[in-house]
């Protein structure tokens, strides 16, 4: 069964701002593109570095890789440019009481 | 236009079977290893900041996506530390001590006759308007910063194969190469990447239209000319369902005592059934540091292939790579290295098996000798879900005398069970036994050491256009000289 974790208000993620969170040893960057929220694992697929913290393209709802520059697309955690090939994990976004919530497991 | 006085004829000279082996360094210098006066429309001053990365992109009217590409490359060229692994001769690299833009001439010319005359009968005495002539479906001839000739078949042209300088392809087909550029490397993949990505010019822009088979060969030619010059071409092939392009590129640049750096980043798409052949003779003087970033994505079906010989340059880090990223795709690395003296040849390739039933092969061949040094690095990498896939890695070495070296750093990564993969790796030196044996039927010293040598890259000459396996055996030959003591 998916376990349901909390993130923030929704009022605290305006559009292009992004928050990272950790649920066990799972670290998860949240981002919001243009009012749509989505959620992908904090990891590249290439070496394993961290993710969510390289350079984020609201408009395009992209995220680079610090490391290396793989290019991901946050709406399906795919990689849009290489070296990453493998995608990486994505998590379903709930809003309940105005609270962002994630689906994991 | 003023210019040295050519020192040897346009044809170069063949050495006949009986006329022995003469040294590299003076062949060298006559073949490849003079200078042109510099009669030069632009010559920007060295180092690098984000002023000349500007004016690159503003002498080339660039749009404004290209340049922000441009200076944000800068940022990450600059924020990133010399890499530490391959070479210690890496550390040898100076930023500061190079000009990274120098313009010959205005614009690349249809004709040889709309090329500087001295830029010209340069090429001239490399052959390549003859090579042209005879055996080549199109050329274009680079010169420092920018290409200054470029010519395709009309046949070739009338079926929709494109085949333009990088600047010119990013004038004329904006569309698809913004769709393309930089998603095989991208601009933060390494130091060398982002540096080639601030200031790239020149390189090759191909496309090649659905089912359309290019049956001679593409070429391009570099060149470097001025001292502690750097040359960053930029090359982009796309090929599309189920055609077939062989591209072929050459350099080589003056000897001077400083250094010069080479730093290109080429990609290559192979869409599903297509096949790409890159094949490469590099052979630059030995004071230029050659790190390029080479690699393919092979789609479904497509193949690409990457012959690449190193006989020049004093540092060589290049470790062509194919991503098999659609079912039953295939790649195929034949390297070649050929370090003599003061060379560190560090090359190799890398596989990446992304999907089931794809295959490779990686045959990488070193020769050191006059204590050079030869590396092989390569990955071979079999992703989970990539089942059924099948690939062989051989790389042989060989040490000529016995203050050479010769290093082996082979990477497997294997995440499927159900996969064949085979590993073989030899080191030998040219053993008195063989000697003795070929001597034995009356052939002189000199001879039979060519002959193993020739036995032992044969494999992968044999995939060289023949000009340029005749090529490539002479300049082996000549390397050879007095290797057996």
């Amino acid at each position: 069964m998916p376990e349901v974790i909390e993130v923030c208000p929704v009022a605290e993620l305006q559009p292009g701002e992004r928050r990272l969170v950790e649920w066990e040893d799972l670290e998860i960057g949240v981002f919001n593109c243009g009012g749509t929220l989505y959620a992908i694992e904090d990891r590249c697929s290439h070496d394993n570095g961290p993710l969510a913290e390289g350079e984020f393209d609201e408009e395009q709802c992209t995220v680079e890789c610090p490391r290396h520059g793989s290019l991901f697309d946050i709406t399906t955690g795919r990689p849009l440019t290489l070296p990453a090939y493998v995608p990486v994990d994505t998590f379903p976004v709930i809003i309940e009481d105005e609270t962002i919530k994630l689906e994991v497991e | 236009m003023a210019t040295t006085e050519p020192k040897i004829p346009v044809e170069p000279p063949v050495p006949s079977e009986n006329e022995g082996l003469r040294g590299i360094n003076a062949d060298y210098a006559e073949r490849f290893g003079f200078h042109d006066a510099e009669n030069y429309l632009y010559k920007a001053p060295k180092g690098l900041n984000r002023e000349i990365v500007e004016k690159i992109s503003e002498f080339k009217s660039e749009p404004e996506w290209m340049r922000e590409f441009r200076l944000k490359a800068l940022e990450h060229f600059l924020s990133r530390p010399q890499p530490t692994w391959g070479s210690p001769m890496l550390q040898e690299v100076d930023y500061d001590d190079i000009h990274y833009f120098v313009r010959a001439s205005e614009k690349p010319g249809r004709s040889w006759d709309d090329v500087p005359a001295d830029v010209k009968k340069t090429f001239d005495r490399l052959g390549i308007p003859e090579a042209e002539r005879k055996f080549l479906a199109g050329v274009g001839a680079q010169y420092e910063s920018e290409v200054v000739y470029h010519q395709v078949r009309e046949d070739l042209e009338q079926q929709g194969v494109i085949f333009v300088d990088m600047d010119t392809g990013l004038r004329e087909h904006e569309d698809i190469v913004r769709k393309y550029f930089a998603t095989v490397i991208p601009p933060n993949d390494n130091k060398l990447a982002a540096l080639n990505s601030a200031v790239w010019s020149g390189g090759s822009f191909v496309y090649v239209p659905e089912g359309v088979h290019v049956e001679m060969p593409l070429q391009a030619y570099f060149r470097i000319n001025t001292e502690n010059m750097g040359q960053f071409e930029r090359t982009l092939i796309i090929a599309e369902p189920g055609s077939y392009v062989h591209y072929v590129e050459g350099c080589t640049a003056p000897t001077y005592s400083s250094n010069s750096l080479h730093s290109a980043v080429v990609e290559l798409i192979a869409q599903p059934g297509a096949r790409i052949r890159y094949t490469t003779v590099q052979n630059w003087s030995t004071n230029v540091f050659n790190l390029v970033t080479k690699r393919a994505i092979a789609q479904e079906d497509a193949t690409v292939e990457w012959v690449d010989c190193n006989l020049g340059s004093r540092l060589t880090m290049k470790y062509p790579s194919v991503y098999l990223m659609g079912e039953r795709a295939h790649g195929e690395i034949l390297s070649i290295a050929f370090a003599g003296k003061g060379q560190h040849q560090d090359a190799g390739g890398k596989i990446i098996h992304a999907a089931p039933n794809t295959t490779s092969n990686i045959f990488a061949k070193s020769i050191s000798k006059d204590g050079g040094r030869g590396s092989y690095r390569g990955l071979l990498e079999i992703a989970k879900g990539a089942h059924g896939a099948r690939s062989k890695v051989v790389c042989d070495a060989l040490l000529l005398d016995e203050e050479s070296r010769s290093d082996t750093y082979p990477t497997i990564r294997i995440s499927e069970d159900d996969v064949n993969v085979g590993h073989e790796a030899t080191v030998s030196k040219v053993g008195e036994d063989q000697l003795f044996y070929l001597m034995s039927h009356g052939i002189p010293e000199d001879e039979a050491s060519k002959l193993i040598v020739n036995g032992f890259i044969e494999p992968i000459t044999k995939e060289l256009p023949m000009e340029y396996a005749v090529e490539m055996n002479r300049l082996i030959e000549l390397q050879m000289e007095g290797s057996i003591g």
